[in-house]
């Protein structure tokens, strides 16, 4: 039981990370109708921020941090401004391919400057060695993991209170629902654009830190766990936020199980399934639910006009 | 008809492969310098060739289904893999670590293993096929994402057949009606080595391939395709069978890449399954943007650039007496961070691609000295 525990408290842990990056691409998604494949890179670009900030340059951990989510957030407006701006009103999935061009100009300067050696995130409690961890009654929990649902869990809790009440937030929602209204209304489009990509810029920095952070180090390959947001928002419908974040527990959930119950698992099917399947089990997992809800299992769908 | 080469006068003659005798005239001296170029090229552009006619038949195979069908395929590379292991399982030398099939003692013949790997390819397209029906649009791109991750993933575990991940396996052996590619052809006194025999080999499939897709254009099949890109709501409407022409858009083009794939690696040699990752599939849906979606001509454009470009850069840098050290990013990852701006550049710029600017030239020139 512990064990299911200890998976069930990791799986949390990693479907919050995972909703940061998420709720990035729901909202762009959302605002822009542009499936954003850059938002991985920029995850682990963020990282590598914060990383050259604190241990390169020898900042201070949080002054770094927040440096690095910043600078995360005005680099994705630029890209927005410079590469997305001149395709508006293209179709859906030259835009993605373009957001696919992004990824990998942003991941090879990262990969150049990442080099071959893991990168450390910098350590704000030396004390505690690298954000340490508590265990209650046998599981064992990293604070790095507690701060990383505290934290996506406030996110979530701002962004709502901010789509609810504030001026630009509302004119976020208008955008989203009909953008050609939303200009005769008043709203400058362009700057809603530019905010929604400063803020999923931000959000999946945050999600960034929490990838690399600790132990985990920023390698060439942290990209991959940056990119297993995109089942969850696929699970969870592109056009959802609550899906986004439903979609991230289940894809944060079945990793820590399957990590954890593979042999179980293995031992029941009769064959193996092969080292490191918790890493595919998430996209096994949007595969089957894409197939019996084409749109998600909170996503609109799509109405078609011939 | 002589001095009015655009008029048609039936629809037969305006659908022909070649429209008329000049066409045939340029293309047959195109077909014959490229078949000479072995005489000539340095072993390093027959390599580079090569590849990139294979990687164009590939190319084609994913311009069937997403730029003429309208499906889009993040999955294509996979398709390229399938081919790859069922020519080496069938062609391939078994080892200790990995299975390859024989009967009498020898492997089979790549009269045998060309057409299986693409017909096993084709197959897995088709059980694929289904959920292109279900699905559309960006829906069905993100299925195939998966798919990539469950391909690889099986692919570095299935060790028998590829060897597993980072050891790879040999490709296939290069037997043709018994003849083995490695003996090399007597011309006189010169010698047709194996890489200039497999060249001319991918260039005979290059060629075979793309009149293939001229052809499909052409045909009921190829319109189908058209008329569900376009409107697939609307085709169905006037009687395209959706089921049925998706499902043979993604046959095809799963077709196109086991061939391709099943030859691909013979060049180098051997194949490790990390290849066939997410980058590798991007690289076919890049090719065929670059050179132009849509188009007959488009991915061969696209994979002559793709491939010979990052030859030219580093013929470039050699001229100037630089190796690459003194530069702060490697030769690879600059190809990388080329080919990434291209991508943007040509959707951003120039969204019918390579072909696009072919057209305008071709158009300018034509009209020439008129600008209109």
């Amino acid at each position: 039981m512990t064990l299911f525990f200890q998976a069930t408290a990791e799986g949390l842990a990693l479907g919050a990370v995972y909703s940061l990056v998420a709720i990035g691409f729901v909202l762009i998604y959302k605002a822009m109708d542009v499936l954003s494949f850059a938002q991985p890179a920029l995850a682990v670009v963020g990282a590598g921020f914060i990383s050259s900030l604190a241990v390169d340059r020898g900042i201070p951990f949080w002054i770094a941090l927040i440096l690095g989510i910043l600078i995360t957030g005005v680099l994705s407006l630029l890209i927005e401004r410079t590469f997305l701006r001149p395709m508006v009103g293209e179709p859906v999935f030259s835009v993605a391919i373009l957001t696919i061009g992004i990824d990998i100009l942003l991941r090879t300067t990262l990969d150049n400057w990442i080099g071959l050696n893991p990168r450390y995130l910098g350590d704000p409690f030396p004390s505690f060695g690298n954000f340490g961890s508590i265990t209650v009654s046998g599981v064992t929990l990293k604070y790095l993991e507690i701060s990383a649902f505290f934290t996506a869990v406030l996110s979530i809790t701002l962004l709502t209170l901010f789509f609810k009440k504030s001026k630009y937030g509302v004119a976020m929602r208008a955008t989203s629902y009909d953008q050609e209204a939303a200009l005769a209304q008043g709203i400058d489009v362009g700057k809603i654009f530019g905010l929604v990509w400063f803020i999923a810029g931000i959000l999946a920095s945050l999600a960034g830190f929490f990838i690399t952070g600790g132990f985990n180090t920023l390698t060439q390959f942290s990209f991959i766990s940056a990119l297993r947001a995109l089942p969850a928002v696929v699970i969870g419908g592109l056009d959802s936020i609550p899906g986004a974040v439903v979609g991230s527990l289940i894809i944060g959930l079945t990793q820590g199980y399957v990590a954890y119950f593979q042999l179980n698992i293995e031992e029941f099917l009769g064959f193996s399934i092969g080292s490191g399947f918790s890493l595919v089990a998430p996209y096994l997992i949007m595969f089957v639910i894409l197939l019996f809800k084409p749109d998600g299992l909170f996503g609109t769908e799509e109405v078609e006009r011939v | 008809m002589r001095g009015r080469p655009n008029l048609y006068t039936d629809y037969k003659k305006e659908s022909a492969i070649f429209a008329n005798l000049t066409q045939k005239f340029w293309f047959s001296i195109l077909v014959l310098t490229s078949a000479s170029l072995v005489f000539f090229a340095s072993n390093y552009w027959i390599l580079l060739l090569t590849t990139a006619f294979l990687i164009s038949i590939a190319a084609w195979g994913i311009n069937i289904v997403s730029g003429f069908a309208g499906q889009i395929s993040l999955a294509h590379g996979v398709f390229v893999g399938i081919g790859t292991y069922t020519a080496s399982v069938l062609g391939g030398i078994a080892t200790t670590s990995v299975i390859g099939y024989q009967i009498l003692g020898y492997e089979l013949d790549m009269i045998i293993w060309l057409p299986l790997s693409g017909i096993s390819a084709a197959l897995i397209g088709l059980m694929i096929a289904p959920i292109s029906v279900r699905l559309k649009g960006l829906n069905l791109g993100l299925v195939t994402l998966a798919l990539v991750f469950i391909a690889s993933h099986l692919f570095s575990n299935l060790k028998p057949i590829t060897g597993g991940a980072g050891l790879g396996r040999k490709a296939a052996k290069l037997v043709l009606l018994g003849f083995d590619f490695e003996q090399g052809v007597n011309l006189g006194n010169f010698i047709l080595e194996k890489n200039q025999l497999i060249y001319l080999l991918s260039l005979a499939l290059c060629i075979f391939a793309g009149l293939g897709v001229k052809n499909l254009t052409r045909s009921k099949t190829g319109r189908a395709f058209s008329a569900i890109r376009d409107g697939d709501i609307a085709a169905e409407a006037i009687g395209v069978s959706l089921y049925k022409f998706k499902s043979f858009a993604f046959a095809l083009s799963s077709f196109y890449a086991g061939v391709a794939g099943s030859l691909l690696f013979s060049v180098s040699g051997g194949v490790d399954p990390g290849t066939f990752n997410l980058l590798y599939s991007i690289t076919f849906i890049a090719i065929v943007i670059i050179g132009g979606a849509g188009t007959v001509l488009g991915p061969l454009f696209g994979s002559l650039f793709y491939i010979l470009f990052p030859g030219a850069i580093q013929t470039a840098m050699h001229a100037f007496g630089d190796t690459g050290q003194s530069l702060a990013l490697s030769t690879g990852q600059i190809e990388r961070i080329i080919f990434g701006l291209f991508i943007i550049l040509f959707l951003i710029f120039e969204p019918r691609g390579l072909w696009g600017i072919w057209f305008r030239l071709r158009n300018y020139f034509k009209a020439w000295p008129f600008s209109y």
